[in-house]
């Protein structure tokens, strides 16, 4: 308000000091020339301060009056002349100033304006370059630091007054002060205007700081140009950058290596060089789980470690022990940024040994921690957690690798293996394709089958393929190539290249390929020629073991049987011998019963009395207790003194007939035995002739022997019974021969003697047309030449 | 009356004699399709029956009869003389069994038993 006031006093005094003027020359009546120089000067004065509204204001007040005062006091027409004049003059004079007062004061503002501005961007640039991200320097030419913002001084960790008082070159490491110093050089001769490159600065005191520098030459014309120099820290992008170029270089390395003991020092050496540490180490678990040992290192060529690193010395670490132990246990990567600062037992050797900070990460597989890697610098650090996220990952990969490559080993490991099994094996090996094609043989199959490969592929295999077939084909088994995973073995025979024939057990076992279908069929060739004749041998001895099993089975039965026959027929002629002998013995008998009783009792004694010479003389000759004395024996009288006998003593009515040949040779014979012999057959004939008929009596010479014959035309020998006879104990017993009384053991003591005299005996023989026996004897030694005896 | 079925003729004098002198009428038949024959056709009170005879046995004959006269009282009278034997022979149906050899007092004891028991 004062001040809205202060200009409303001042707007208004110009106009006050024209009616004072008016007022007074009005009153006093004097002229207006007399006042024209005042208002004159109220409006140069107006002219002077005010603007053009309140000039025009002035001026116009200032006109107004002068008129005015001329009309009241003057004649109208000279002083109005007069006032027009002096009007005129007014405008013109406060024109002019006015004028030239707004030309002046337009040149004035444009040079305030301008020290204004220059003092605002001053002051923008300061703030600009303070508050940049990035450091900012003016250099000279030669390096001297003419300003620096705080950030540079932050960057390089040094003092910003400190800083001036050294240069460019002083803060950038020994490794690139050339390079920058040679393009100061080049932007101060004006050989360039830029410069830019990745180099490493810091203070005197400090760690070197990985920067990108880029330095321009400011456009300026003084002798001595000005460089403004951009320092950006990048160590972080770096930090990155080595932490993707380690995990790139760990990748390459287990990419290439075939095993971890040969990719594990070039791990450790690019976890080293590209993470900035001395000494890395690899710790693994041990099969017992019970502790780690060191089984790789890496160190830089400079670091002098002593035998820390040496995997010879066995050095161990238990669970939780030290920090590589801790991350065994809990599997989880851990850091220590400053040894000294944290005591552990462990450390102290790596202290003493100038090493300082500390990472160790686990190396996974399967979710378990089979190693331990850990890292070791000089310097202490801080270590930040995406070193040690990056390192887990790293920890994780390398023991997939690991898994992988021992996956890998123990794969080549079991193909060696079953190289070795496949080229070593006694076992013949076949791999055939799926149409039966012989893909490959190994050398058992070809020495096996006496065959090169050539002729086992073309010749030998076709054939072996077939006989499989047809001998899976009767075991109802399906073919080789029918696609059947589990084929059973099958036995063949084959004949070899050498040809020898062998048998060989075959088994098939189809090999799918990935989507199942059978690729190729692996065949499995056993020579077992050995085998089955051990067991054809062994079925044999089992057959005759098994046959003479029966035969004593049977002799047993026989034997059993053999009883009930002799008790029976000694308790039938016994029935008569008792029953009459008591009837007898009771008396009150007839003369004539009595003799006649006493027959009956004398035949059945008798046929007693037989059965037990037959068993005795069986047994004497079985035991061999029995011999017989060779003489000279004329068969043809024994058998006419037999058939006299038989033809004298027979009941049944048989009609003997006898064709004897007048020149058989005499024999060497023991004569007794021969007659039972003839005389059994003698008496067969008869018994089995119950219906009557001809028992033919003949003899033969025959080469060395005589042979002789007895037929009959009786009830003959079923077939089942023909090859029994002569064995003891058995008897006809079907039919009409059931009846027939007999020992069962006549024809087994013929056929003893006949043996015994180095002679055969046997039957023909047909069921209603009778039976012919024929035996042969031996001819005395001086009988050899019968003719020649007969005739001298 | 008694028949006796026996292939062995002093078997058959032997019986005959002694039955006769018992008081018995006596048959003889000489194998078993005889003794059926005679057995359906003459009822006999008691059957004296061997079992080894020629064509049908014993038993076999036995077991005709039996099956159309039951009540007909059959006496196996047979050489077979083990202990199993006998079982056999009464397991066949048999009412008693004699062994051969036997007394004689023997055979017309169990003549006598049977035909003095009424017939079934």
């Amino acid at each position: 308000m004062p001040l809205r006031t202060q200009s409303l006093v001042r707007r208004a005094t110009p106009f006050i000091g024209i009616a004072a003027v008016f007022a007074v020359a009005a009153a006093s009546g004097a002229s207006e020339l007399l006042a024209f120089p005042l208002f004159l000067i109220v409006v140069i004065s107006s002219a002077l301060f005010d603007d053009r509204t309140q000039l025009l204001a002035v001026g116009a007040a200032a006109t107004l009056a002068i008129l005015v005062l001329s009309v009241i006091h003057l004649g109208p027409t000279s002083n109005l002349a007069t006032a027009v004049f002096e009007v005129a003059v007014l405008a013109i004079v406060a024109g002019s100033i006015h004028e030239v007062l707004q030309h002046v004061r337009a040149a004035e503002g444009t040079a305030e304006r301008k020290a204004v501005d220059l003092e605002t961007d001053d002051a923008r640039l300061h703030m600009v370059m303070e508050a940049a991200t990035i450091g900012l320097g003016v250099v000279t030419a030669g390096g001297r630091w003419l300003q620096v913002n705080e950030r540079l001084a932050a960057i390089l960790g040094v003092g910003r007054s400190e800083l001036t008082q050294i240069g460019l070159l002083d803060v950038t490491s020994l490794r690139d002060r050339s390079a920058v110093g040679d393009a100061l050089a080049e932007l101060g001769r004006g050989e360039i205007v830029r410069w830019e490159s990745e180099v490493q600065q810091s203070g005197p005191h400090g760690r070197p700081i990985p920067v990108s520098l880029a330095i321009a030459a400011l456009s300026d014309n003084s002798i001595e140009p000005l460089l403004l120099v951009q320092v950006t820290d990048i160590s972080a992008r770096k930090r990155l950058d080595a932490m993707r170029d380690a995990l790139v270089a760990v990748r390459q390395v287990i990419v290439t290596a075939n095993s971890w003991d040969q990719g594990a020092a070039a791990v450790l050496g690019s976890l080293c060089t590209h993470l900035d540490w001395d000494l890395a180490q690899y710790w693994s678990v041990d099969a017992e789980k019970h502790s780690l040992h060191l089984r790789s290192s890496w160190r830089g060529d400079d670091s002098n470690v002593g035998d820390l690193d040496d995997p010879a010395r066995n050095l161990s670490i238990e669970a939780g022990g030290g920090l590589v132990g801790r991350v065994w246990q809990s599997g989880i990567a851990a850091a220590l940024d400053d040894l000294e600062a944290n005591d552990y037992e462990q450390a102290s050797a790596e202290r003493r040994v100038g090493l300082r900070a500390e990472v160790a990460f686990p190396v996974v597989s399967g979710g378990a921690t089979i190693g331990v890697i850990e890292l070791l610098g000089r310097e202490v650090r801080h270590i930040e957690n995406d070193l040690i996220t990056l390192l887990s990952t790293a920890g994780v990969e390398i023991g997939q690798f690991i898994h992988r490559a021992e996956t890998a080993q123990a794969l080549l490991r079991s193909e060696a293996d079953h190289r070795a099994i496949y080229e070593r094996s006694p076992i013949g090996i076949a791999r055939i394709s799926g149409d039966g094609e012989l893909l490959e043989a190994n050398p058992a199959l070809l020495h096996m089958l006496e065959h090169d490969m050539e002729t086992m592929r073309f010749q030998a295999w076709p054939d072996l393929l077939r006989a499989y077939d047809q001998a899976a084909g009767r075991a109802r088994l399906a073919p080789m190539l029918a696609g059947i995973t589990d084929q059973r073995s099958v036995q063949l025979r084959a004949a070899t290249g050498g040809g020898r024939w062998l048998w060989l057990q075959l088994t098939a076992t189809s090999i799918p390929d990935t989507s199942g279908r059978p690729e190729h069929v692996l065949v499995m060739v056993e020579d077992v020629t050995t085998v089955r004749d051990t067991q054809d041998r062994l079925a044999e001895a089992l057959d005759s073991q098994r046959n003479a099993n029966a035969n004593l089975e049977t002799l047993d039965r026989t034997k059993t049987e053999f009883l009930s026959i002799v008790s029976h027929e000694f308790r039938t002629a016994l029935t008569g011998i008792q029953g009459f002998s008591e009837l007898i013995r009771d008396g009150g008998l007839e003369a004539d019963e009595v003799r006649s009783y006493g027959g009956y009792i004398f035949n059945d004694a008798d046929r007693v009395n037989r059965l037990i010479t037959d068993m005795l003389d069986l047994d004497r000759m079985e035991s061999g207790r029995m011999s017989i004395r060779l003489a000279d024996v004329d068969i043809n009288e024994v058998v006419s003194d037999v058939v006299a006998r038989a033809a004298s003593t027979s009941a049944v009515v048989v009609e003997f007939k006898a064709d004897l040949d007048p020149r058989l040779p005499i024999v060497a014979g023991d004569r007794d035995r021969l007659v039972q012999v003839v005389s059994n057959l003698v008496n067969n004939a008869v018994k089995y002739s119950p219906d009557g008929g001809n028992v033919t009596l003949s003899t033969r010479a025959d080469g060395g022997f005589v042979l002789v014959s007895v037929a009959d035309t009786g009830l003959g020998i079923p077939p089942d019974e023909i090859g029994h006879v002569f064995e003891r104990f058995r008897r006809v017993r079907s039919g009409a021969a059931q009846s027939i009384p007999g020992t069962g053991l006549g024809l087994t003591i013929v056929k003893q003697i006949v043996e015994m005299h180095g002679g055969k005996i046997w039957v023909e023989s047909a069921v209603g047309h009778g039976s012919a026996f024929h035996f042969t004897v031996p001819l005395a030694v001086e009988a050899a030449t019968p003719q020649l005896r007969r005739h001298a | 009356m008694v028949l006796v079925a026996d292939d062995n003729e002093v078997a058959q004098r032997l019986c005959r004699r002694v039955l006769e002198k018992a008081g018995y009428g006596v048959l003889i038949a000489s194998d078993g399709l005889q003794a059926v024959d005679l057995a359906l056709a003459q009822n006999p009170n008691v059957i004296l029956m061997d079992v080894a005879m020629p064509g049908m046995d014993g038993l076999e004959a036995m077991r005709r009869i039996k099956s159309e006269r039951p009540e007909m009282r059959v006496v196996i009278a047979s050489a077979h003389s083990m202990a199993s034997d006998r079982e056999r022979f009464l397991a066949a149906g048999a009412d008693d069994v004699l062994s051969k050899p036997f007394r004689l007092g023997d055979l017309v004891a169990v003549v006598a038993k049977l035909t003095a028991k009424p017939s079934r």
